[in-house]
């Protein structure tokens, strides 16, 4: 048996207190500091004054989790509950406030979150939203892996893989073996999208170093030589300079120095992977490629012709990048994808990386289901650090949490922390279907529930045919 | 032996309905819609408004000069505007007005909406049933508030009184023992722990006024429960916490709990907090230490195994039914035939969006499927396999009002559970911190002895008997909307219902 992954979290508290959901107001016109509300609420949201303990102090809001017992129980109804504007207008429609809160408690606990209450959300939604996950029962067993009685893997390989090995007399393998690479776990952090500062750099890596996963980075903006193990240098505009031989020569240290590069996917890619490995064998390297309508054949393309890794990245917001159907999401783009690799007998010699709008723990476990080997995410890095994504910083303006400022320690075990929480979860949707390795996930569609399957198996029969399958989530 | 009979006598006899009682909030102020404003630099306290006012928002008491603060929670709202004694219009100053209550656009969730939360406090309030699209579905987009009723405009049975109505379940279809219910739901398990033994005793009391069940949950079975066995169901699940001999021979349901809607293909949570020395004794384990029931079942590893836990019921308590509560996953329908194979009486078919006590919210949201489809696909398929009218199908996990009760028997249940909805008679809100601390702020699903203070039994078993009245009522208008006699008329129904998403429109161009 391999030795034990488990991530090791310290209690990492914000910095800036949170936006919390509710906002209670008191009328200080009613108000007779009586001190009720002090002794009903259990979350410490009033309190008296410090200074002058007669008055009350304003409440503290972040700390409201919404019981209503101070407003039932204020004699003089002086006590208002509102819902927080500034909580509900974090984000947009696809990061709702609830990814917010829920990052920052995990980056600051390195918990799962774990409510009491049934779920309180839409029936369904749109891309991810639109699939259910499995569980077994009584026929086929779980796996009791949370708590750790029962050991489930969650690392995974990036690089090419042979479908046969051939032996000669002896038994000797004589099949060239590919380079292959292992991480402990099927999340790696992509390249940032905004909030480049050395201090984030620094913690990011400082992450995925101690997790043992990759980290994506622009070598023009950072590159740290103590972090190589983990760093993967997106590697752009090659081809662009190809011809003067120039692209390479720079790159040249970096490629010996890292166990991976990415490469952005152009026509002349397939020159460009084979002079890296002119320079170093040993160098896996990923491709990255925009989803689009010419998708499938570019991953197609690149597959039959070796290629070891391939990135497909959609939008911030999940949503696919050069496409006709603006609205198709990456949950979709990646089954096709996945299928058509499976149809062709060549998906099981090709690692998918895929990213973008991976906002929940839960989008890791059905972006695997649904085809890919592992994911990358951008976004809940930052959300870790405290991000608002109120694009402030994209204004050139000053950031409310003070990003630039950040302690490099701090916020590497923040991230770690996410990372942990998110790992757990992943073993509770494994153990829930009874699955022992993450890499018997991949593809699994069989054990997905998507929406338009099981409205269509049940209600179609009972309903008739045809159902406009409207995914209405409006609250 | 000596019990059974004593049963047989009992079901000889017809039982009067409960008694509803008015059982207002337990505290002070009650959270409504509207909010009655009186703008005191205008007022000049001439008590106009407390004379027109039939519902008592306004009152000047006797000795007091002022008009005393309006009590917006009598109010009726917008359907007092058109009345002769609209308190806006006779102010002769024009110093009151009415408008949405602030605190009431923050309560509720998509699921339980906030007219579902205060819809199902009133009805836990009067007893009496709620009409309007408000209290009947949620705002989840989906599910149970896509499905509604087609009520035909012929043979409807109205004049019909409503006792004449039969709401019995039958529990058993198998050959042994037959045990009924009046109303065709009854409680979902709720361990000691998870709530308080004030909670567990008013459900139970309310459950023998209704001739149902409560159940008790995986956390043991408390002796104050003694004098309602009649009417518990007990608990054997993964954490066998308190499961022994004599606990499995007091009562008339044993169920297995293999896995629960809200987090399936997980064991029970209890956090360390809420495990006082108390729940600690009940359950055989340490004060404060976290308790995860381990899952699965480490004894059942195939549909025999099962057979075998069937078996070991059947031998500890012979007249006893078993029922097997089951999650939703994708082979839930064989599931289904496998539990009824074994030999069991009741299979309970608890769906993804159940309450729970504690739960990780990836659980909550993802695992396994809502219960809308799975009702559909085990009724389906048990006709199928000719074994439909030999079990008895429950639903439960996310079923809110008496609406949804009778959706899920339209789409193929017998009968359903209730959970969260007892719980919401007893003023929850729904808040989502029953796990940590010292449990619910509102004293339900607590074992903290302060804020268990908060709910009396007395008053928390009026709440549920009135709530279950009100749902009773709401069943027996539709059945009589529908042209029924019987809530088993409409067992599997689904030509009743029509789906939102399957409305076809005009055909354009």
């Amino acid at each position: 048996m391999p030795k034990k992954y488990s991530i090791e979290r310290v209690l990492a508290p914000s910095r800036f207190p949170p936006v919390g959901k509710f906002v209670i107001e008191r009328n200080e016109k009613e108000c007779i500091h009586c001190g009720r509300c002090t002794l009903v609420c259990l979350y410490g949201v009033h309190k008296r004054r410090e200074d002058d303990p007669r008055f009350m102090s304003e409440p503290v809001n972040h700390l409201c989790k919404g019981c209503f017992r101070c407003i039932q129980e204020c004699p003089q109804e002086a006590l208002t509950i509102k819902n927080n504007d500034n909580y509900l207008l974090l984000g947009d429609s696809y990061w709702s406030p609830e990814i917010f809160s829920k990052i920052w408690y995990q980056a600051e606990t390195g918990s799962i979150p774990v409510s009491g209450a049934g779920y309180t959300g839409p029936f369904s939604g749109e891309g991810f939203d639109s699939m259910w996950t499995d569980m077994s029962e009584i026929v086929r067993p779980t796996r009791d892996g949370i708590h750790g009685r029962e050991y489930i893997s969650t690392s995974v390989d990036f690089g090419r893989k042979v479908p046969i090995l051939t032996f000669d007399t002896k038994g000797k393998i004589i099949s060239p073996l590919p380079q292959i690479c292992s991480i402990p776990m099927p999340i790696i952090f992509d390249v940032i999208p905004f909030g480049y500062s050395k201090n984030i750099y620094e913690a990011l890596a400082k992450a995925a170093s101690f997790l043992g996963t990759f980290m994506l980075i622009d070598p023009a903006e950072w590159f740290n030589s103590k972090y190589r193990a983990s760093l993967v240098p997106l590697l752009t505009d090659l081809s662009k300079n190809w011809n003067q031989k120039f692209g390479l020569l720079e790159f040249e240290g970096l490629i010996k120095k890292c166990k991976m590069v990415e490469v952005a996917y152009d026509r002349e890619v397939l020159k460009v992977i084979e002079e890296i490995k002119k320079i170093s064998t040993e160098t896996i390297i990923s491709v990255r490629v925009s989803f689009g309508d010419t998708t499938t054949k570019i991953v197609e393309e690149l597959a039959f012709a070796g290629a070891e890794v391939i990135h497909l990245c959609a939008d911030i917001n999940g949503k696919v990048i050069d496409s006709f159907d603006e609205q198709r999401f990456v949950k979709d783009a990646i089954l096709d994808t996945h299928k058509l690799l499976v149809d062709h007998k060549i998906r099981d010699e090709v690692t998918l990386m895929l990213s973008g709008g991976i906002a929940m723990a839960e989008h890791v476990a059905k972006a695997i289901i649904c085809g890919a080997d592992v994911t990358a995410i951008d976004l809940p890095l930052l959300i870790a650090l405290e991000c608002r994504y109120c694009k402030r910083c994209h204004d050139g303006l000053s950031c409310p949490v003070e990003l630039k400022a950040l302690n490099p320690d701090y916020g590497a075990q923040r991230i770690i922390n996410l990372m942990g929480a998110w790992r757990d979860q992943l073993l509770e949707v494994l153990g829930a279907m009874g699955l022992r390795d993450v890499r018997r996930l991949r593809g699994e569609v069989g054990r997905a529930i998507l929406y338009e399957d099981v409205q269509h198996e049940t209600f179609d029969t009972i309903f008739g045919e045809g159902g406009t399958h409207n995914i209405k989530s409006s609250y | 032996m000596r019990r059974s009979t004593q049963f047989l006598e009992r079901e000889g006899h017809t039982i009067s309905n409960p008694v509803i009682k008015f059982a207002p909030s337990n505290f002070p102020k009650d959270i409504c819609e509207v909010e009655v404003i009186r703008d005191v630099t205008k007022c000049i306290s001439c008590g106009m408004c407390a004379a027109v006012c039939p519902f008592g928002v306004h009152e000047r008491k006797t000795g007091y000069n002022r008009v005393s603060k309006p009590l917006s929670y009598l109010c009726i709202g917008d359907a007092c505007k058109d009345q002769p004694f609209y308190c806006v219009d006779h102010c002769p100053k024009k110093a009151l007005s009415v408008g949405q209550n602030q605190n009431y656009i923050s309560i509720g969730d998509s699921r339980w909406t906030r007219d579902l939360i205060l819809g199902t406090w009133k009805q836990a309030e009067k007893g009496l049933p709620l009409h309007g699209l408000k209290y009947e579905i949620g705002n989840s987009g989906g599910g149970f508030d896509r499905l509604f009723f087609k009520f035909p405009k012929e043979g409807r049975t109205e004049a019909i009184e409503n006792d004449a109505i039969n709401t019995e379940l039958e529990l058993n279809k198998r050959e042994g023992r037959k045990i009924s219910i009046r109303v065709p739901f009854y409680g979902g398990g709720m361990s000691f722990g998870s709530v308080s033994l004030k909670v567990m005793l008013a459900r139970a009391k309310a459950a023998r006024a209704w001739g149902t069940f409560t159940c008790t949950g995986e956390g043991g079975y408390p002796e104050a429960l003694k004098p309602y066995d009649d009417n518990m169901i007990t608990q054997v699940a993964t954490g066998l916490f308190g499961v022994s001999e004599e606990s499995l021979q007091r009562v008339r349901i044993v169920e297995f709990k293999y896995a629960q809607g809200a987090k399936p293909g997980l064991g029970g949570h209890l956090l360390g907090d809420k495990v006082t020395a108390e729940v600690a004794r009940m359950r055989e384990a340490v004060a404060g230490s976290s308790l995860f029931s381990p899952f699965p079942f480490h004894s059942v590893y195939s549909v025999e195994d099962h057979k075998k836990h069937v078996d070991w019921i059947k031998e500890i308590n012979p007249d006893a039914l078993v029922s097997v509560k089951v999650s939703t996953p994708s082979d839930v329908d064989m599931v289904a035939v496998g539990i009824y194979y074994a030999g069991a009486h009741i299979i309970h078919l608890d769906g993804s969006y159940g309450g729970t006590g504690a739960a990780p919210d990836i659980a909550k949201k993802n695992i396994a499927m809502p219960i809308e489809y799975a009702i559909p696909m085990v009724h389906e398929f048990l006709k199928e396999e000719g074994i439909r009218d030999k079990i008895t199908v429950i639903a439960s996990g996310g079923i809110r009002t008496a609406y949804d009760a009778a959706k899920a028997i339209a789409l193929g249940a017998d009968g359903i559970v209730i959970g969260t909805a007892d719980l919401v008679a007893l003023g929850c809100v729904r808040c989502g911190c029953c796990e940590s601390n010292r449990g619910c702020p509102r004293g339900i699903a607590t074992t903290d002895p302060e804020l268990s203070e908060i709910i009396t039994v007395e008053w928390g078993a009026q709440r549920i008997i009135n709530l279950y009245a009100a749902w009773r009522s709401t069943l027996i208008d539709i059945l009589k909307q529908l042209g029924m006699q019987s809530i088993t008329e409409l067992v599997g129904r689904h030509d009743c219902l029509i789906n939102a998403d399957y409305i076809k429109g005009k055909e354009t161009g």
